[in-house]
């Protein structure tokens, strides 16, 4: 699968690296600031109010 | 994991025909070639033959499970992130929203307050509360049990949201210092962890409450864990519904245990002192 991916990357031999570099870059931001907060409102430990 | 990474040097081996030479055998002991990479070379030598022999379906199983592989080895990945995100990252984002949060609030402090507008007719209500917008700061808390640097901002409301940038007041509950119940939520685990040591507070300890010109010392009165559903611990009067409050206090509330929505450890406090900006600090922050 990433063998296919890196094969199909866009750019010279040599800039590959970099667009796999930047690609992953990209993909950890989009994980941090929008999947992993909307994943953490169903984890119990933001629960500590009182009524639910 | 460790089933999908032993399968590496396998699959590699079958991309380069088996060269018995090739490295990565993943045997962490160098030293003794026979006892450690020795059945393992063997079964993959074999293997990458039958692979020359250029057999389709088995093309296809190795594909498969290398896809598999890759799959789960991603999986892996992606949890370990978000147990870095959860431990570290939220840490990080409430750290600077706490510094922003401080600068706020000492901008907004060192504003004059505006005069006290003469009421043009005699006001039979008292003057209501100031309206803090949620998500902004309402006062800084200082623990001296947790520390000479522990100084979270409280911010206005619980949503998940307010609660990312500090521990938040629950709106319509008193304001410091004020008759009633200060009732304020707070991350046990992530997002700056305020709350973290909540359970190391002890009958006595001072909560001392910072606001634009006074510092309000609390002394902590009980704590005590309970069930999710008892609001009634958030009540003017903790507990009794529909009195009257007639002392000021305040009520932490957090979640318990850590990493848990079962239960919630609540400390509750009592006003016993208000000082004056202008007097200097509290004794309860003087003294430790």
């Amino acid at each position: 699968m990433y063998a296919w991916l890196y094969r199909h990357l866009p750019g010279s031999r040599r800039a590959r690296p970099l667009v796999a570099a930047l690609l992953l870059l990209g993909v950890v931001v989009l994980l941090m600031f929008v999947v992993f907060p909307a994943v953490e409102a169903v984890l119990p430990n933001g629960r500590v109010t009182m009524g639910s | 994991m460790g089933r999908a990474g032993s399968g590496a040097p396998a699959q590699r081996q079958s991309l380069d025909g088996g060269d018995p030479s090739a490295p990565g055998d993943g045997s962490p002991s160098g030293g003794e070639p026979e006892a450690g990479g020795g059945p393992l070379r063997r079964r993959v030598r074999g293997r990458g033959r039958e692979g020359g022999h250029g057999r389709e379906r088995r093309i296809w199983a190795g594909r498969l499970a290398r896809g598999l592989s890759e799959l789960l080895i991603t999986a892996g990945v992606l949890v370990g992130l978000f147990l870095g995100y959860q431990l570290w990252v939220t840490d990080l984002f409430a750290a600077r929203t706490q510094d922003r949060l401080h600068h706020q609030l000492e901008q907004a402090w060192s504003r004059p307050t505006p005069p006290a507008v003469a009421p043009a007719a005699p006001r039979v209500t008292p003057l209501p509360p100031p309206v803090v917008p949620l998500g902004d700061g309402v006062a800084i808390l200082r623990v001296p049990r947790l520390g000479r640097d522990y100084a979270p901002v409280v911010v206005q409301g619980v949503s998940a949201a307010d609660l990312r940038r500090g521990p938040g007041h629950i709106p319509g509950t008193a304001m410091p210092g004020q008759v009633g119940n200060f009732v304020v939520s707070g991350h046990r685990t992530t997002y700056g962890k305020p709350f973290n040591r909540l359970d190391e507070l002890r009958v006595g300890d001072a909560i001392v409450v910072e606001v634009q010109d006074r510092y309000y010392t609390y002394r902590v009165s009980g704590s005590e864990v309970v069930t999710p559903n008892r609001v009634d611990v958030t009540y003017p009067v903790p507990k009794h519904a529909g009195a009257t409050p007639t002392k000021s206090l305040i009520t932490l509330t957090t979640c318990h245990p850590k990493f848990s929505a079962s239960h919630r450890l609540v400390v509750y406090g009592e006003l016993v002192d208000t000082t004056e900006k202008s007097a200097g600090l509290p004794s309860a922050l003087t003294a430790g």
